[in-house]
């Protein structure tokens, strides 16, 4: 009787701590990209040394609808295990309270060292002694350029203008103009070809903090100073008097050769291997305010309704330590410095030359984060109308940047 | 009077004796509409009746905090909010545009495809295609022909002389050129309806008119359209409906850009709901939107009913 309840409570045991253990973590993250799952697959699989009935399974969401459809399975009571977070998204869903502590878990994970995070790049997601996800890019904005376009104008390739330091925005308005003029093709594309639409940050801060200037600042809107008007006009001049940007409403698609040069990230050097053409990448061009390159980070964070908080807190641990942080590294730049300041770095991406690489380590270690605010969206939306009136041909710039600051003062 | 009591006795169940007849078939009515019933329920009232209840509370979807606020959301949009009535403005404009624009091609289409003759099949269909077209890939295949100077609408335009606008990058022009894709899109399912009308008219009518002399415009004014009436009030208020209720068309084509110029009320409340995550505040302009379209449809049905 005795071995028989010994028994029966060991089979208890084990089946619950199979049960414990057994589990399946759901990460929604917003790339496609074969070889970027083929990475994140390698960590599901590594994962498993420690965690052997772990699996993890990603599910894409385009980037587009990334936000509302994650904000539609937290609301809808179904909240994944972890998620990739943007950082213009951070600061809403961090003071909405829905991303949770990882602070604890990171502390405590053997070989993790947390002080190896660069404390600039954490700067969005730390504070008061927690941690609210961890950049797992931190990707510099850099010239992507169609060297053979380049070529065929007779121009210097803004790698060479950059090692004279001759790449600044004059140079840029210039060379994008005789580009046109050369090729037939835009001199310049902004990010995705969304500059008008759902990237107009992305397009409007390079030029704006090259001239020495910034979207906003300590509350106040910084749109309608001097710097960013004389910015923005020279963006204006290119658009419709040089016509050397692709304008509103039109389709120049840098990386099928509708245009010469783009700004972008290294993880769309993936969509280089097919381009048909060569290309290089390059620093963003300096201005009066003198090199100022802009980062676009991405963390990856836990939310406080998930079901499985600690378990999805140690995938990020396992995810985010630095030998698959060097792994990444190929994608997406590291907040780590240690992997930063290696030679893996250098060459970690089979399609970027080290030299060039250089570029994108040099702009992190310089460059500083897009704007993040808790009512990004109130503020983006209320920004749209008065920058869609800004695109008009005959329009006053310095008139549409005050009227960007007086719809969006009062949401800072 | 004396088969009375045996036809009761017989219509009781012997396994139920106290159920009457009446009662056993209305237990079988309700039971053959019980799947429906619940699907209604469950999926259009319970909405329904959520909506009321979170347009009354401060509700914000992500912190998933709510605080009842009364009518605060309905005084805020209708007195306070300056976005709101440009909104209904938008949402007028672009049902003025399109529901007149739409049934008069239908009809005119209609009266076309109505009768028989080599190749009506096709036409019909070719009319028809744009409805059963997915709506992605209607916008899509528009926003390129529409792209400024290098589209192929101001291409076309370009070789007879005209310079075309920046068809959705200038406010007016943009809300034009959603309304006419609309149009395009959905005039077949109109086409349709009135082609089943007009070859429901007998033909004597006609022949009839003919012989006395009257003239196609007077058949037309005097017999056809007359008879249409039910069609067309049918036809006008669910397009009306409908183009109150557009979403697709303008998040796929121009987010409610440029310049808010195409922000109709149907997407400012899925911005406000799940952009800005005040759910609240949306659901109280959903209820609003709801409001006006029943105001329009019984003013609709108050005219035709006055004119017959």
């Amino acid at each position: 009787m005795k071995a028989a309840t010994t028994f029966l409570a060991a089979s208890v045991l084990a089946l619950a701590s199979s049960a414990a253990w057994s589990a399946e973590l759901r990460v929604t993250i917003w790339t496609g990209n074969e070889a970027h799952l083929k990475m994140l697959n390698g960590f599901a699989e590594s994962f498993k040394a420690t965690h052997p009935d772990v699996t993890v399974k990603y599910e894409t969401i385009p980037p587009a609808d990334y936000t509302q459809k994650l904000t539609f399975q937290l609301a809808g009571g179904n909240a994944p295990d972890l998620g990739w977070m943007m950082e213009d998204a951070a600061s809403t869903f961090a003071n909405a309270g829905v991303i949770d502590d990882l602070a604890p878990t990171l502390n405590n994970a053997p070989g993790y060292d947390f002080a190896d995070l660069s404390a600039p790049a954490m700067g969005l997601w730390s504070g008061g002694g927690k941690v609210w996800g961890v950049p797992f890019s931190t990707s510099p904005f850099v010239i992507f350029y169609n060297k053979d376009m380049f070529d065929k104008a007779g121009l210097e390739d803004p790698l060479q203008l950059a090692a004279k330091g001759e790449w600044d925005m004059a140079k840029f308005q210039e060379v994008a103009a005789k580009l046109k003029e050369a090729n037939g093709k835009f001199g310049f594309e902004f990010k995705d070809g969304q500059g008008y639409d759902s990237r107009i940050m992305h397009a409007l801060m390079p030029p704006i903090r090259a001239y020495g200037g910034d979207v906003w600042a300590n509350k106040e809107c910084g749109f309608d100073k001097p710097e960013a008007i004389a910015a923005v006009q020279q963006l204006h001049d290119m658009v419709f008097k040089d016509k050397s940007i692709v304008p509103p409403g039109e389709q120049g698609d840098y990386f099928s050769g509708g245009s010469a040069m783009t700004i972008n990230q290294i993880s769309r050097a993936s969509l280089m291997a097919k381009a048909g053409f060569n290309w290089g990448i390059a620093p963003l061009p300096t201005g009066p305010g003198g090199e100022s390159p802009v980062i676009g980070q991405a963390a990856i964070v836990i939310f406080t309704t998930g079901k499985q908080k600690e378990l999805a807190a140690e995938f990020v641990a396992h995810m985010t330590n630095k030998e698959n942080v060097a792994t990444m590294a190929q994608f997406f730049p590291p907040a780590r410095q240690s992997v930063l300041a290696s030679e893996g770095f250098i060459t970690s991406n089979k399609l970027i030359p080290a030299e060039q690489m250089k570029v994108v380590a040099d702009a992190i270690a310089k460059g500083k984060v897009l704007p993040s605010h808790e009512k990004s969206p109130q503020i983006l939306a209320a920004m749209k109308p008065k920058i869609d009136a800004l695109w008009r041909a005959d329009a006053n710039v310095e008139e549409s940047l005050k009227a960007v600051c007086t719809a969006i003062q009062p949401l800072l | 009077m004396a088969g009375k009591p045996a036809i009761r006795v017989a219509a009781r169940d012997e396994g139920a004796p106290w159920l009457t007849l009446k009662m056993r078939e209305a237990m079988e009515a309700w039971l053959f509409i019980s799947p429906t019933l619940a699907g209604f329920l469950i999926f259009f009232v319970g909405p329904l009746v959520a909506v009321v209840w979170y347009s009354l509370n401060e509700w914000n979807l992500l912190t998933q905090q709510s605080t009842y606020v009364g009518l605060a959301n309905y005084a805020d949009a209708l007195t306070v909010n300056p976005d709101f009535w440009h909104v209904v403005r938008n949402s007028v404009i672009f049902a003025i545009g399109l529901v007149p624009m739409n049934m008069a091609l239908a009809l005119a289409l209609a009266m076309a495809l109505s009768r028989r003759f080599a190749g009506v099949v096709f036409f019909r269909t070719v009319f028809f295609a744009p409805v059963v077209t997915s709506a992605v890939a209607w916008a899509i295949v528009w926003k390129f022909l529409l792209q400024g100077e290098a589209g192929f609408v101001n291409q076309m335009l370009a070789g007879i002389g005209i310079d075309g606008p920046n068809w959705l990058r200038e406010p007016d022009w943009a809300m034009a050129a959603v309304i006419v894709t609309r149009v395009i899109k959905m005039v077949g399912l109109n086409m349709i309806l009135y082609i089943a009308a007009l070859q429901a008219i007998p033909r004597d009518y006609e022949a009839a008119a003919r012989l006395e002399g009257a003239s196609s415009w007077q058949i037309f004014r005097w017999i056809v359209w007359p008879l249409l009436g039910p069609t067309t009030l049918v036809i006008m208020v669910v397009t009306t409906i409908g183009s109150f209720k557009v979403f697709d068309h303008i998040y796929l084509m121009t987010e409610g850009g440029p310049e808010n110029g195409t922000l109709v009320l149907a997407f400012y409340i899925y911005q406000q709901a799940f952009e800005f995550f005040e759910t609240g505040y949306a659901s109280a302009l959903a209820m609003i939107m709801f409001v006006i379209v029943m105001v329009l449809t019984v003013v609709q049905l108050f005219l035709r009913r006055r004119d017959t």
